[in-house]
């Protein structure tokens, strides 16, 4: 395959491909405390998730500069930057979402719901992360963006469900219902970028060829 | 793959006494193709009717459906599986039962629907994942 002759060439292909999947990896861990925090109802563990998100930034701002420094050839480079900025993405929203964790409270009648797409978070990321693998390794990737469109499919029914359920919610401030809101729609965002990104996969892959 | 991680955890109910036009309103309103039947008796005594019940019973019959309760055409008992059961378990029971929906439960409480579609869902998910105990 292209891309494992691409990488035979140097190490510095090696290095870029082993911070992505670090990068990935960091993010299961991210989304596996998020949801082991909401279950536990732990708020230091919540915290933790917003520390793992600045390390996520730096190991983006490693990768750009390996690429930039002159890894893979200069037409590879854009789109290899751009997987890594949505993966990015995701750290972000899950750190603001775990922020709206920590300032608010999450109604007892979602939160078992909320949990559901907490997890379906983890295996979603699980799942780039296999995709991800089989690109380096030159493989099909459709089986497995259809797996994400699957699990993508599966929270936004849960968050359709979750929008009806909240508007029965009494909210007594304009601050509570916005908490709420942003946290609701930065667990159910999640899955939108993780889907985006294994597009971006795809594109990568088909480009590679 | 357990069940639990391909079910649907919304479930909508219907009284057994309600008339089949009440179920009908209710699908469409939900945009879902199947009901519990809750009976009034506590415990798992619960049934299950679907658009293809309705369709075949009572529609495709010339009959009204609102001089037809739910429990005349629901299927009864439901049938139920532990939430920590193998997707290949509830394919089986699917088939022997002849059935498409089966209740998934934690104790004897109902914390599930798993549908044919749900099974296809988990089935393709286990092939991305390299999973091939199906």
């Amino acid at each position: 395959m292209i891309f494992e002759k691409i990488l035979s060439l140097s190490k510095k292909e090696q290095k870029v491909t082993a911070n992505m999947r670090e990068h990935i990896k960091l993010l299961c861990n991210a989304c596996d405390l998020f949801r082991t925090a909401m279950e536990k109802d732990n708020r230091d563990l919540m915290r933790d998730v917003i520390d793992l998100e600045r390390e996520g930034d730096s190991i983006r701002r490693d990768i750009i500069s390996l690429i930039y420094e002159g890894a893979f050839l200069p037409y590879l480079r854009p789109d290899l930057c751009r997987f890594v900025e949505i993966v990015d993405n995701v750290f972000d929203v899950l750190g603001d979402t775990a922020n709206s964790y920590l300032d608010g409270k999450i109604p007892e009648q979602i939160k078992s719901e909320c949990i559901r797409i907490a997890y379906f978070n983890l295996k979603i990321c699980e799942m780039l992360l296999i995709t991800f693998e089989a690109m380096l390794k030159g493989e099909d990737l459709r089986e497995k963006t259809l797996a994400i469109r699957i699990y993508e499919k599966k929270i936004d029914d849960i968050k359709f469900s979750l929008i009806k359920d909240i508007r029965k919610i009494p909210i007594s401030n304009f601050w509570e219902g916005k908490i709420l809101s942003e946290f609701i729609s930065g667990l159910a965002t999640i899955s939108d970028i993780i889907e985006s990104a294994s597009d971006h996969l795809q594109i990568i892959n088909v480009i590679m060829k | 793959m357990k069940v639990q991680e391909v079910m649907t955890t919304k479930i909508e109910f219907v009284d057994a006494d309600r008339t089949v036009y009440d179920a009908v309103e209710k699908m469409v309103d939900r945009r879902i193709r199947s009901l519990m039947v809750r009976f009034p008796v506590k415990g798992l005594n619960h049934g299950i009717i679907t658009a293809r019940d309705i369709v075949f019973k009572v529609l495709a019959k010339g009959l009204d459906p609102k001089d037809i309760k739910v429990s005349e055409i629901a299927s009864k008992p439901a049938i139920c599986v532990d939430k920590n059961a193998n997707i290949n378990e509830v394919a089986s029971l699917m088939e022997n039962k002849k059935v498409a929906r089966i209740l998934v439960c934690d104790g004897e409480e109902i914390i599930g629907v798993i549908a044919l579609l749900d099974l296809m869902a988990g089935t393709l998910i286990m092939r991305a994942r390299g999973e091939h105990d199906f």
